[in-house]
């Protein structure tokens, strides 16, 4: 062995001390949000996944392997309701939240340069406000003598209150558009103010109208926008239960609902469980599907 | 010029910002085929014109006329205009190919006529096999000459070129400036191409436009605006130029004697039917270039001539540039082309008393 491959090798084994205490720096930065995470999430997650495969009911969990708590699931009309009302309640308004908040984001990212800070932070102000507030705010102003309804009686609009403002999906769907707003129209905005002007004056003097250059070219450069408010809302609208318990009533019973019935009120966290999975496993399915469709960077 | 067909015409254009007037009062034509260059410092107004005739501004007052048709009002879309930007403008969502295609697509040709044309202009700027990359994967070059031959595809009547080469490093902006005159001849299409740039509007203008607030100071091919500039701001804007004020001493015809107040008298000559009065201000322009300088007072009848000292010299492979200092405070440049070893030139360093020479028809006399 020469004295320059001696060398050389000395200098590898350098490199690699160096890489390895910096390795080993970096796990130990980890550790600890690592450890909590373990404990309080992966653990309970795995808990509850074998328990969904336990023999489970009233008040009982029986250690063994079945598919009773899944197959339970899927042949309860209950429950395919609530499945169904769930993905009818959060794609209705996430096709509600589109309609309303994509406008908003055009605006503000094109036509509202003087005003765009203001109504960021007007859009932002009722995120601030509990929860809870909020919900018991819409249940007011939503009920038989709340401020919609008797406002429409006193113009002459209607001649009795409309029924279906308060314990229906269209009442989840309301409290759920306001609630979730701000999360789609800001990666909506912020994908719009990226076009540079330059690029709108480009298609413009090659031949496109104000619809054409939305149509070929500020609608396509928002869809990694689109993308991002659809993980960010769509997936925990999915989850959701405070809105329908509160606003809903029996007609709009979301998974969320089951899934909490089971634990607290039924008893049944065997089921509980296995619904909470099928739902996971919807869930990562969708985000799947979306990163496949829009490519992981243009999330980023 | 009265037999040529007029491509586009600008009629007392005049364009404000708040308080800032950005053109004023503009008034010029373009022949067909013409390949015409507004230059000028930046905020001269040359990117205002520019986007006037495009249809991204509306002038306050004035009219814009493509082919003796008025299209002052004319939305961008409906103008047979295309214009290239500095920062290429491609669309990030698009391949080469859809980039190119983005106008034919708008104007509805049917696919095989699309393609037959990319593929031609893609091999025309060297870019053949390029249609599935994306603008990120591009580099500045090869960006602006997608950027070019998207906006070229639908034969525009007048394409606008805003800085277009502005981003390149020098090599790159070159040859894509020969590769332009190129394209520019090939297609016949007529040019405005803004820059700030004296030399690239040298290289590839047929006529220039020089632009300093808003005005233009004057319009003319390469040749005459270097050799021949109206007044101090073209002169020192195109070029390097020395700048002598004086007075007028006497005039004979287009030749014009001055007289300065620290270096004495100099022979010069008027501008081309330019007339000018005893006792006037003026100044006179010589070029580095154009003057001479050596150790010996020269012998040379009828050439101006002054004594300076060697204040710096520079050396620049090709020539030297001398800064001969010839009165406190007041310095000549010259450039001298290193032709020869022998040369009394080699002997010159700092601090050496000198002698500097030009010929009178070299000294342009300047009113404004």
């Amino acid at each position: 062995m020469t004295t320059a491959s001696l060398a050389r090798q000395k200098k590898g084994g350098r490199h690699f001390k160096h890489a390895f205490f910096r390795y080993l720096g970096l796990t130990l930065n980890i550790f600890p949000p690592f450890i909590y995470l373990l404990l309080f999430f992966y653990v309970p997650m795995g808990i509850m996944f074998v328990m969904s495969f336990w023999k489970s009911g009233f008040m009982t969990l029986e250690p063994a392997f079945t598919l009773d708590n899944y197959i339970r699931f899927f042949t309860t009309p209950i429950y395919i309701r609530a499945m169904i009302n769930t993905f009818v309640i959060a794609t209705g308004s996430m096709v509600a939240l589109i309609l309303v908040g994509y406008p908003i984001a055009y605006f503000l990212a094109r036509y509202a340069p003087k005003w765009e800070n203001l109504i960021i932070y007007l859009l932002i102000i009722p995120v601030e406000i509990n929860f809870l507030v909020r919900i018991f705010a819409w249940k007011i102003a939503l009920g038989r003598s709340g401020i919609i309804n008797s406002a429409l009686l006193n113009l002459g609009i209607i001649d009795e209150p409309l029924k279906f403002l308060l314990y229906s999906k269209t009442a989840v769907v309301i409290v759920m558009l306001h609630e979730w707003l701000p999360y789609v129209v800001i990666p909506i905005y912020l994908a719009l103010k990226g076009v540079g002007p330059e690029i709108i004056e480009a298609a413009r003097t090659l031949g496109s109208g104000k619809w054409s250059v939305f149509r070929h070219v500020l609608l396509p450069l928002s869809v990694p926008g689109l993308f991002a408010s659809f993980v960010l809302v769509y997936i925990p609208m999915l989850g959701e239960f405070a809105v329908p318990a509160l606003v809903g009533g029996p007609s709009a019973y979301m998974l969320g609902n089951v899934i909490e019935s089971q634990f607290l009120s039924a008893g049944n966290w065997g089921l509980g469980s296995a619904i909470g999975f099928v739902l996971l496993a919807v869930t990562l399915v969708l985000v799947a599907g979306v990163i496949k469709v829009a490519g992981v960077e243009e999330l980023m | 010029m009265s037999n040529q067909e007029i491509a586009l015409e600008i009629r007392n254009v005049t364009k404000r910002f708040g308080s800032l007037i950005a053109v004023d009062d503009v008034s010029f034509e373009i022949e067909r085929g013409e390949f015409f260059s507004l230059l000028g410092p930046s905020g001269s107004g040359k990117t205002t014109i520019l986007r006037m005739i495009g249809g991204l501004l509306t002038p306050d007052q004035g009219h814009v006329f493509l082919h003796g048709k008025d299209i002052t009002f004319d939305p961008p879309e409906k103008r047979d205009v295309n214009i290239v930007f500095q920062n290429y403008a491609l669309f990030p969502h698009l391949n080469v190919y859809e980039n190119v295609a983005f106008g034919p697509r708008r104007r509805h040709w049917p696919d095989d006529k699309i393609r037959k044309e990319v593929t031609h202009l893609l091999e025309m700027v060297h870019l053949a096999g390029y249609e599935e990359k994306y603008p990120r994967q591009l580099s500045g070059g090869e960006k602006q000459r997608i950027a070019l031959i998207r906006a070229l595809i639908t034969r525009p009547q007048l394409l606008l070129l805003d800085e277009p080469l502005g981003a390149l490093d020098l090599k790159i902006r070159q040859s894509l400036q020969l590769e332009l005159m190129d394209i520019q001849d090939e297609t016949g299409i007529t040019f405005i191409y803004v820059t700030h740039d004296q030399s690239e509007a040298l290289t590839m203008a047929d006529r220039i436009a020089v632009m300093d607030k808003g005005h233009i100071l004057q319009i003319g091919d390469p040749k005459s605006i270097y050799e021949q500039p109206h007044n101090r701001f073209v002169a020192h804007f195109i070029g390097n130029t020395n700048l002598l004020e004086g007075k007028v001493a006497s005039v004979a015809g287009g030749d014009v004697r001055i007289r300065t107040p620290r270096l004495g008298e100099f022979q010069g000559r008027g501008l081309d039917g330019a007339s000018v009065q005893t006792g006037q201000p003026v100044t006179m322009s010589v070029r580095p270039e154009k003057m001479h300088i050596t150790r010996q007072e020269p012998e040379r009848p009828g050439y101006n001539k002054i004594a300076g000292v060697v204040e710096d010299l520079i050396y620049v492979g090709v020539s030297t540039e001398f800064i001969v200092r010839v009165a406190p405070g007041q310095t000549l440049r010259i450039f001298a082309q290193n032709m020869s070893r022998d040369d009394d030139l080699w002997q010159i360093t700092w601090d050496d008393p000198v002698w500097v020479y030009w010929r009178p028809e070299h000294s342009l006399i300047i009113t404004e």
